[in-house]
């Protein structure tokens, strides 16, 4: 078959360019915004990477970003007397402003007492169990900041220096530092009370009603309904937000495809005249201004996708806390997206060329 | 007597209504054999180019019949109309009306490919058709890049893609210099002579009343007989002798289209070639 469709598009380079980078521009726009969703979605995968499978909070307590639990540290103790508890590790956590070489930040400080003899893995003892007197943050804080290695923070009266700096985490959101449970005891200036306790189970036991039964005042949470609560707050408050920037990117490639579609196709509306003159089939029209669609889309994808990525990856040097996630999924999802863009873009210069009028061709 | 490829009878194309109704078509008819060229002569407006739309199956008639080859087109569907031009009917325009996008070879290609021929097949085909027509070594050429006689060969080849029994043509010699016009009358001529199929030309063009194998005057709608033909010296037009404004200047009586053209010419009679009576 001559390939018309690639024969028309071309002829117009400038054009073609151009309305290629126009869908590239609305792929980019809602892959970045998709990836960012995806990014901040993560925020309280903390509590999921800590080995604790339930988490004791104050009864009330909405979620451990956004309300203030304390229960009695006695009380956190005695839960390990229940059948099927393996551990409890006393938490605490709050956030809070302090400065580190004249330089003011805050961050959420989190402490966690394990009990000696615990086995504990080596990664998660770097990243969550720092010695006495160092303070543990990961990248996103250290490049937002200005942070490195032997920088020592004021916490109040206290002195801590920071460790080791750690990889990027999931909290970009809301960052986290952490810090031993002696030093956090001192910062906080607390006692007998601490914010959470994080239970570890023995194999198969499912104690989180025992538990509530036997600590009154409080409430049981399971590792993910505790991340879930996080995300509650950003699923309400960026989802509508998303979906909307969807919207306009997706409309943004749409009207992009159909404009140069259908300026494409009113350039050559004699010479689709011709081609009904001389017999073609409205399928067979078709299927050429839906190839030059297809077409279109395609290259914008393909450049969008790439440019998403690098966009991503030069704004996350820019901005540390610009947290993205480019998942398979998504990245298919956007790309029948454009399948749908494509074929929407494609019904007015169909429209259009119903309606020429093949007799035209005899006008000179 | 061989087989009409076409029959047209009493065929009427009005438009518009009431006071604003025109007869562009009033009752023609007439019958088109298998190896005929015929040749359709008259003024602008006369009806010519809607004749050849309808025949060709391009617009519908408001009344009478159109057979070509035994088919009676007007009450077709669009879709059985689509295929009566992709198999039956080639159409070569007075404007070439080529694909610009495409290169030479894929202007006849394409042409296959809307009847279904693709591939090889529609490639030797394609360069078959253009090498008889002279246009073997510009194959691969942009038709912007051919001259106005190599665009009007071309178009041709692409009339000829699927071996229609009807070529018709709009005024195919007028962007063309003399030896190009010529070229393709005789083109025009062999295609017709050579096999089964028939050619309908709509035209002004005197030269082509050589090839001709039948030359018919449309006039207001209506075929006249033909009488005496003049050329305006003004604008070039054909015209009947009996319609013609005229002017003495000299030794010898000129023929006019209009008021107008007449009198361009006395403003400056010397600047136009003395006209020579035809018919």
């Amino acid at each position: 078959m001559v390939p018309v469709a690639r024969r028309n598009l071309f002829a117009e380079k400038g054009r073609f360019a151009i309305s290629i980078c126009g869908v590239a521009f609305a792929v980019l726009l809602v892959l970045v915004v998709l990836a960012l969703y995806r990014g901040f979605s993560r925020t309280g995968e903390t509590f999921e990477l800590l080995p604790g499978s339930l988490w004791i909070a104050q009864t009330g307590t909405t979620d451990p970003f956004h309300s203030e639990s304390l229960v009695q540290a006695a009380d956190i103790e005695s839960a390990r007397d229940v059948a099927g508890v393996a551990a409890v590790v006393p938490v605490l956590v709050r956030q809070m402003a302090f400065s580190v070489e004249d330089h003011d930040l805050s961050a959420r400080l989190m402490a966690l007492d394990v009990p000696a003899g615990l086995p504990v893995d080596d990664k998660i003892r770097a990243r969550y169990l720092p010695e006495r007197g160092v303070l543990v943050i990961d990248r996103i804080l250290a490049d937002k900041e200005g942070l490195r290695e032997g920088d020592i923070a004021r916490l109040g009266a206290v002195q801590l220096r920071i460790g080791k700096v750690q990889p990027r985490s999931a909290e970009a959101f809301e960052p986290f530092a952490f810090l031993s449970y002696e030093d956090a005891r001192r910062v906080f200036g607390l006692e007998d009370i601490v914010n959470f306790g994080m239970v570890m189970l023995l194999p198969g036991a499912a104690v989180a009603a025992a538990l509530e039964a036997r600590l009154p005042g409080t409430q049981v949470f399971t590792r993910l309904e505790f991340a879930t609560a996080i995300r509650k707050e950003i699923d309400e408050s960026f989802l509508p937000i998303i979906g909307i920037l969807v919207a306009i990117g997706f409309t943004v490639g749409a009207a992009v495809v159909g404009l140069t579609i259908y300026t494409a196709t009113i350039e050559r509306s004699r010479e689709f005249g011709v081609m009904k003159a001389v017999g073609a089939s409205a399928v067979f029209l078709y299927r050429i201004v839906a190839s030059q669609s297809a077409m279109l889309t395609s290259a914008g994808f393909l450049l969008g996708l790439v440019a998403a990525l690098v966009v991503a990856r030069l704004a996350r040097e820019a901005v540390p806390d610009f947290a993205t996630e480019f998942r398979s999924l998504d990245i298919a999802g956007v790309l029948v997206g454009t399948v749908v863009m494509a074929f929407a873009a494609s019904l007015i210069p169909v429209r259009r060329i119903n309606a020429i009028d093949p007799a035209l061709v005899f006008r000179a | 007597m061989s087989e009409a490829i076409v029959r047209v009878r009493d065929l009427v194309k009005h438009f518009g209504a009431g006071e604003s109704l025109v007869r562009a078509v009033d009752g023609v008819s007439i019958d088109v054999e298998a190896g005929e060229l015929v040749l359709i002569m008259g003024p602008s407006g006369s009806g010519k180019t809607t004749l050849l739309t309808m025949v060709g199956g391009l617009l519908r008639p408001t009344s009478g019949s159109i057979e070509i080859r035994g088919r009676e087109i007007t009450r077709m569907s669009p879709g059985e109309l689509t295929e009566v031009r992709r198999h039956l009917v080639g159409f070569i325009f007075q404007s070439f009306n080529l694909w610009e996008s495409l290169s030479v070879i894929e202007n006849v290609e394409l042409a296959l490919n809307v009847a279904g021929v693709t591939g090889e097949e529609a490639k030797s085909r394609a360069r078959r058709l253009l090498e008889e027509r002279g246009l073997g070594p510009r194959v691969r050429f942009r038709c912007r890049d051919l001259s106005g006689g190599e665009k009007q060969r071309l178009s041709i080849a692409r009339a000829l893609a699927n071996d229609p029994l009807l070529l018709l043509a709009d005024e195919p010699t007028a962007n063309l210099d003399s030896r190009h016009g010529r070229e393709v009358m005789r083109l025009l001529r062999d295609i017709a002579k050579s096999g089964e199929r028939a050619a309908i030309v709509v035209s002004h063009d005197q030269r082509i009343r050589e090839v001709a194998d039948r030359v018919l005057w449309l006039e207001d709608g209506r075929f006249t007989d033909m009488g005496k033909l003049v050329r305006d010296p003004v604008c070039g037009m054909s015209l009947e002798e009996s319609a013609a404004a005229t002017l003495r200047h000299g030794e010898r009586i000129y023929y006019f289209c209009s008021q107008g053209c007449l009198r361009e010419f006395q403003e400056s009679p010397a600047s136009y070639v003395a006209p020579s009576p035809v018919g």
